[in-house]
């Protein structure tokens, strides 16, 4: 499977953040990857800052709750076991780890005091 | 359990043997990350950080405690939808990858999994260490790549050129001309493209008036593109391209897109073309935009982008019938202005140096205003490179002084290495104080920068048609440069420019610079023009129209050059002059230099006059430099120097590889100009061949058939582009950071520009452990072998010569000749002249300064008193390639040249009085020859020589020329080698052994207006016949300006101004013909004749020459008489050459 350029599929974009790029791959399986699944289905493209030609780079995937498609940023999404939207995350807090919740906090915080 | 634990305790982390097991599990053949590559290497670094911020955490926090309270948080709250998270918090969790490694494959295949357990390895335990360690690293590195796009991104939104994206798209889509017009810094020229191309064009050219903007624009928006390895955003410049099949969007040159024109006159392969950087006006740009606009109407479905610095847009608009304009503001912080006028005593008059009071006084303003932790670096703007080493020197003083400032030059001569030091960071505490020409105006980008310094200094380059000089002058800058170089100050945060003038000054300032096309020689423009059929230059359409007088100038220029003919239309060398992308005098030797079959040391020389000097200035009054580079000079003149260096470049090369580096250094030569000179080399004989101007079996030369070897060659070719490769990858690695002493270093060896050996060798040791990415560009681009070995051939003499007189045709009009009292005076003042300017000198960087006694005539043959005062036959000129004026007028990169013999074989205009003994070259050189006969042979065989080398020439034109099946060499009538050998032969047995004493003298204006006799109402028909007959296919014809007769169009007999001219028919003398048996009186044309039709038996030819011998013949030459043979008893009319050609039929 080729996946250097050209070989886009479509164009990514996160419905928070609007971060938006090409994909080349859609699925839990990154081509040229023999020993690598993916735990979601994922758009991603080749690593294009990875000296190495064949990296890929997982760009983002479907929220499991609310199935807006969001990217891999931690302002946008986190990954526990499965993927969730940072507003699912806020919505249903209490059912996440303390380390989990603690991070969405301070998050919370820190985006407060730079936006004041 | 406890063989386990035993297991466990023999395994060690750190040892090799134990990781390669576990790279048997994790890291095999065909996994994602393989034994053995960087990436690999740089797992196990993460492994062992993983491994103590494990046994860190593990100590710090007990586990079970935070489990517990976690548990109880979370069962208060549940109540909506279970998510069916795992209770216990595990980091695996967060990561999206899992691996499938060997140990798992085994499970699942269950085939051997129980067997190997048993034998010594890994144990469960440590695979699982290693699992998890993997997927943290795996999870670590799509983090940071993750970012570096987000980062990307964030940057692309935040440019002030953003919110304009979907209006450009759209003007772009609805008008033929669109003009952008923004500031440094609001993203333009690497956002726009992108914009266009994710609107789906696929065929845009962007072109920029630096080569170096080409190339690091395409990085830039490659890399911005996600498209690194891709090949989507390209450049193309005069050395290189990175061009292909997929290219979608390709940055070049203005001058490249002109080229592509004169190609493609309807630009088919392009949808949108971006010029950009208009408000720069440079002479390609400004003539780009003439040629465009008359396309538009031609290509309805072409776009063109206008990118602009908000600078008289409204210029470009009009220009293309009001096209819209859309304006980004810039991006820059306040910047705020201090006006600090030099006081009248602190100014230096036009001989003194530079005071540098005023601009000490602003270092120290900075050091007591702003507290070093407050970073920011000065950027202070002078004129030219001499004041900037004075300004330097001062500013050191202080540095050292003070310890807070690390004090760096900026201009175009510096060495690369010196150049870049600029980008370097300086410690902390400690400021960087960049002192630069205009360079860092527009085309070096400095961040940092938060105070800047503004001379309102620039030196300009223009063009003195009447001198025919090049002239390097300072002048006030324009305010719109003025901003530009206030805004520098403002890039990266709030700034101050303080400027050494009043704003009374401001205000008087020009309100633009004066365009390129008005400061400079047109001759490559108009020759341009001239082939693009463009039509009259005088009425083209440029959005600023040169003065009509520069375009006659050009025109004249081009016509001595030989590119036009009398009328004004090409030539034919001028045609093909036009397709090279080089000066005029360039091609011209190109041209020359294949007939002869001079190619390879043309080539070189070519190439060498077509880059910057490789010496470095500074080296000059280094001694060991100079010891080091005698061998390498030639007192023939410069360019042999240049082709000595390069020689001896390449066989270094050749031997030692890399070692070429210190070879240079040692040399004081900058490398980077050998690279470009061999690159510059190879195109230009690519250039050649196309123009099947050289035979093609001399660059396919068959490699070796044995297959070991070309093997041999396919890896190493792999191994330099790997390199390669990781050298671009390394290349956005970050800034080193400076040394306080480095500002010292660099002045310290030379007090000159700064740039010494002693600098070079502390930075040694560093340089040399990186991969030297010149030398493995150099590899993969050429083969070392081809050109050592053109490179090795030593030029015999007769090349020599041959060369400099190639060298000469090619430079012709820009001659000099050496003042008649040079020999009595110093080395340093030293005198010539050119047909224009008086008293220019010859530069210091030139052989001839250091040697200029090989000028000189020597006493002993030049007779001091009498008629024969100045009588030598060793009078020399120089062939120069620049003329500039800068505090004096200099000319540089010069060769000696023969004077007599070289002026008949080149010069335009050669007139004679009637016997020939007073010869007045292009109206201001006057040769005196006291031996009649002497004289007459020598101008008989110049013309005979030029004559058969330009029937050559155009052969070899006609040939080879654009569009003809070139390169076969089968096509044509193709000039015969024997030919060819012979006029080489002639013409250098004309060079080196003419015997003939004669003066050398300028003529003074009032001569050189009085020269001639003028039309005369009684012309000499009968010497008129004669001369017809002299030279068959030329007519004499009485010249209607200068009086006598035009033999040819360079050569006019009997024109001047003489006492002996009303006598000539008294000249008449015995003569004897050392060919034949011919004696009788003739006069000195009848004797010309004579020499012309009869050869020397050996010469004459075995082929019948028809057309010659026709032409003799059938005309009715006053030189037949009667002539009675014996042997048929018959009376014939019949010239002497006739008759003795007559006599000879009856001998064989
Ligand atoms: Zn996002
Ligand atoms: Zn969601």
């Amino acid at each position: 499977m080729d996946f250097t350029e050209g070989s886009a599929l479509g164009v990514f974009t996160c419905e928070l953040c609007e971060l938006s790029s090409p994909y080349s791959f859609y699925g839990q399986k990154p081509p040229n990857t023999r020993a690598i699944v993916l735990l979601e289905e994922c758009y991603g493209m080749k690593d294009p800052f990875s000296p190495e030609r064949e990296k890929f780079l997982v760009l983002g995937s479907k929220c499991c709750l609310c199935s807006k498609t969001v990217c891999v940023g931690t302002d946008c999404s986190l990954f526990y076991t499965k993927r969730f939207c940072l507003p699912c995350v806020r919505d249903h807090l209490h059912q996440f780890p303390e380390q989990v919740q603690n991070e969405v906090l301070r998050k919370k915080s820190v985006q407060k005091m730079s936006a004041s | 359990m406890s063989h386990e634990r035993e297991k466990r305790q023999s395994w060690d982390w750190d040892s090799p043997q134990c990781r390669a097991q576990l790279d048997e599990v994790f890291f095999r053949q065909h996994d994602y990350i393989q034994t053995g590559r960087t990436e690999h290497k740089e797992f196990w670094t993460f492994f062992e950080r993983f491994q103590r911020f494990k046994t860190k955490k593990e100590m710090s926090a007990p586990k079970s405690s935070r489990q517990e309270s976690h548990e109880g948080k979370s069962k208060k709250k549940s109540g909506s939808v279970d998510l069916g998270l795992p209770k216990d918090y595990d980091a695996r969790y967060r990561i999206n990858i899992s691996v499938c490694s060997k140990d798992i494959e085994e499970r699942l295949g269950g085939s051997e999994h129980r067997r190997r357990r048993e034998t010594s390895g890994p144990g469960r335990q440590e695979i699982t260490d290693c699992r998890l360690a993997l997927l943290h690293f795996l999870d670590f590195n799509q983090k940071q790549s993750f970012n570096k796009l987000s980062k990307l991104r964030r940057e692309q939104k935040s440019l002030p050129i953003f919110q304009y994206r979907d209006r450009i798209v759209e003007l772009v889509r609805t008008h033929p001309v669109v003009v952008v017009a923004g500031d440094t810094g609001c993203g333009k020229s690497t956002q726009v493209p992108q914009y266009l191309m994710a609107s789906g064009i696929d065929h845009i050219a962007c072109t920029q008036p630096r080569r170096i903007a080409c190339i690091s624009l395409a990085k830039r928006v490659s890399f911005e593109s996600l498209n690194q390895h891709g090949s989507k955003v390209g450049y193309q410049i005069r050395f290189e391209t990175s061009r292909t099949t997929s290219t979608k969007l390709l940055f070049m040159t203005e001058g490249l897109l002109l080229r592509q024109i004169q190609q493609d006159a309807s630009l088919g392969q392009y949808q949108v073309l971006i010029v950009d950087e208009v408000h720069e006006r440079h002479l390609h740009c400004d003539f780009l935009l003439g040629v465009l606009r008359s396309l538009l109407p031609l290509r309805t479905d072409l776009r063109l982008v206008l990118m602009s610095a908000t600078i008289n847009i409204k210029l470009f608009s009009s220009y293309f019938n009001d096209a819209p304009v859309l304006q980004v503001p810039g991006r820059l912080f306040p910047i705020q202005v201090i006006y600090q006028p030099i006081p009248p005593e602190e100014q230096a008059s036009r001989s003194e140096k530079l005071d540098p009071r005023p601009y000490l006084r602003v270092l120290q303003g900075i050091d007591q205003r702003y507290p070093p932790e407050e970073r920011g670096d000065l950027l202070l703007f002078l004129s030219g490179v001499a004041e900037i080493s004075t300004i330097q020197e001062a500013c050191q003083t202080y540095a050292t002084h003070t310890q807070r400032w690390i004090v760096l030059p900026l201009h175009s001569t510096l060495s690369l290495a010196q150049q870049d030091k600029v980008f370097d960071i300086a410690p902390p505490g400690v400021r960087k104080c960049i002192i630069s020409t205009n360079i860092a105006e527009t085309s070096v980008t400095i961040d940092g920068v938060r105070f800047v310094v503004d001379s309102g200094k620039v030196k300009e380059m223009s063009f003195d048609p009447k001198a025919k000089m090049q002239r390097l002058q300072e002048f006030w800058i324009s305010r719109a440069s003025s901003e530009q170089r206030k805004g520098r100050a403002g890039r990266t945060g709030p700034g101050v420019c303080y400027r050494l003038y009043s704003e009374s000054d401001y205000d008087a300032f020009a309100s633009y610079p004066v365009p390129e096309i008005h400061r400079v020689a047109l001759d490559s423009l108009i020759l341009q023009m001239m082939s693009m059929g463009l039509g009259d230059p005088r009425t083209f359409s440029f959005i600023d129209p040169p003065p009509a007088s520069s375009i006659q100038t050009a025109v004249t220029y081009l016509r001595e050059q030989g590119a036009l003919d009398e009328h004004g239309e090409l030539t034919s060398i001028g045609r093909l002059l036009a397709q090279l992308p080089v000066d005029v005098v360039i091609g011209k030797m190109l041209v020359l230099g294949s007939v002869f079959k001079l190619v390879e040391p043309v080539l070189t020389v070519a190439a060498a006059l077509s880059v910057q000097s490789p010496f470095l200035r500074s080296a000059q009054h280094n001694p060991d430099c100079s010891t080091a580079r005698q061998p390498l000079n030639s007192n023939q003149g410069d360019p042999f120097t240049l082709m000595n260096t390069f020689n001896a470049w390449v066989q270094v090369k050749a031997d030692r590889g890399s070692g070429s580096r210190k070879w240079c250094r040692r040399r004081g030569l900058e490398e980077q100009r050998l690279y470009e000179m061999v690159n510059l080399r190879r195109q230009f004989k690519e250039l050649l061949r196309s123009h099947g101007l050289l035979e093609d079996d001399m660059g396919r030369r068959t490699e070796p058939q044995d297959r070991a070897r070309r093997r041999e060659r396919l890896t190493e070719r792999q191994k330099l582009h790997r390199l390669k490769r990781d050298h671009e990858l390394q290349e956005n690695t970050k800034r080193k950071v400076l040394r306080l002493e480095e500002g010292l270093e660099g002045d310290a060896s030379s007090g000159s520009d700064g740039e010494g050996a002693s600098s070079s060798k502390k930075r040694k040791d560093g340089a040399e452990q990186t991969v030297d990415i010149q030398e493995v560009k150099f590899k993969l681009r050429h083969n070392v072998n081809e050109l050592q070995e053109a490179a090795s051939a030593d030029l015999s003499s007769r090349q020599q010569s041959l060369l400099k007189l190639v060298l000469c045709r090619g430079l012709y009009p820009q001659l000099a000749m050496p003042d008649e009292h040079n020999a009595n005076r110093k080395d340093s003042e030293q005198v010539f002249h050119t047909r224009n300017k008086q008293g220019v000198v010859i530069h210091p960087t030139s052989v001839f300064a250091s040697d200029p006694e090989v000028l000189h005539v020597p006493e002993h043959e030049s007779s001091e008193f009498g008629a024969d005062k100045g009588q030598s036959n060793r009078h020399q000129l120089l062939a120069f390639v620049t003329l500039l004026e800068t505090n004096k007028p200099y000319v540089s990169n010069c060769v000696r040249i023969p004077a007599l013999q070289a002026l008949l074989l080149v010069a335009n205009s050669v007139d004679t009085n009637a016997d020939c003994s007073r010869v007045v070259v292009d109206g201001w050189l006057e040769l005196g020859l006291t031996d009649g006969d002497t004289a007459l042979k020598v101008i008989s065989s110049a013309l005979t020589l030029r004559g058969e080398w330009e029937r050559l020439l155009q052969a070899q034109l006609r040939q080879g020329g654009p569009g003809s099946s070139a390169g076969l060499g089968l096509s044509g009538p193709k000039v015969s080698r024997r030919e060819l050998e012979k006029l080489c032969e002639g013409l250098v047995r004309f060079l080196l052994y003419t015997e003939v004493s004669y003066s050398l003298r300028r003529l003074t204006g009032l001569q050189s207006q009085n020269l001639y006799i003028g039309p005369q109402q009684d012309p000499d028909l009968s010497s008129a016949s004669v001369l017809s007959s002299l030279f068959p296919g030329m007519k004499a014809e009485p010249d209607p300006i200068k009086g006598g007769l035009r033999v040819c169009s360079y050569f006019t007999y009997n024109c001047l101004c003489d006492s002996k001219d009303l006598y000539s028919e008294c000249l008449r003398t015995f003569w004897s013909c050392p060919h034949c048996d011919l004696y009788m009186p003739l006069t000195p044309l009848e004797r010309m004749q004579h020499e012309v039709t009869c050869r020397p038996p050996e010469e004459q030819q075995p082929e019948e020459e028809p057309e010659s011998v026709n032409a003799s013949s059938s005309s009715s030459s006053a030189l037949t008489r009667l002539y009675h043979c014996d042997i048929c008893n018959k009376d014939l009319t019949l010239t002497s050459t006739e008759i003795l050609k007559h006599k000879r039929q009856h001998l064989s």
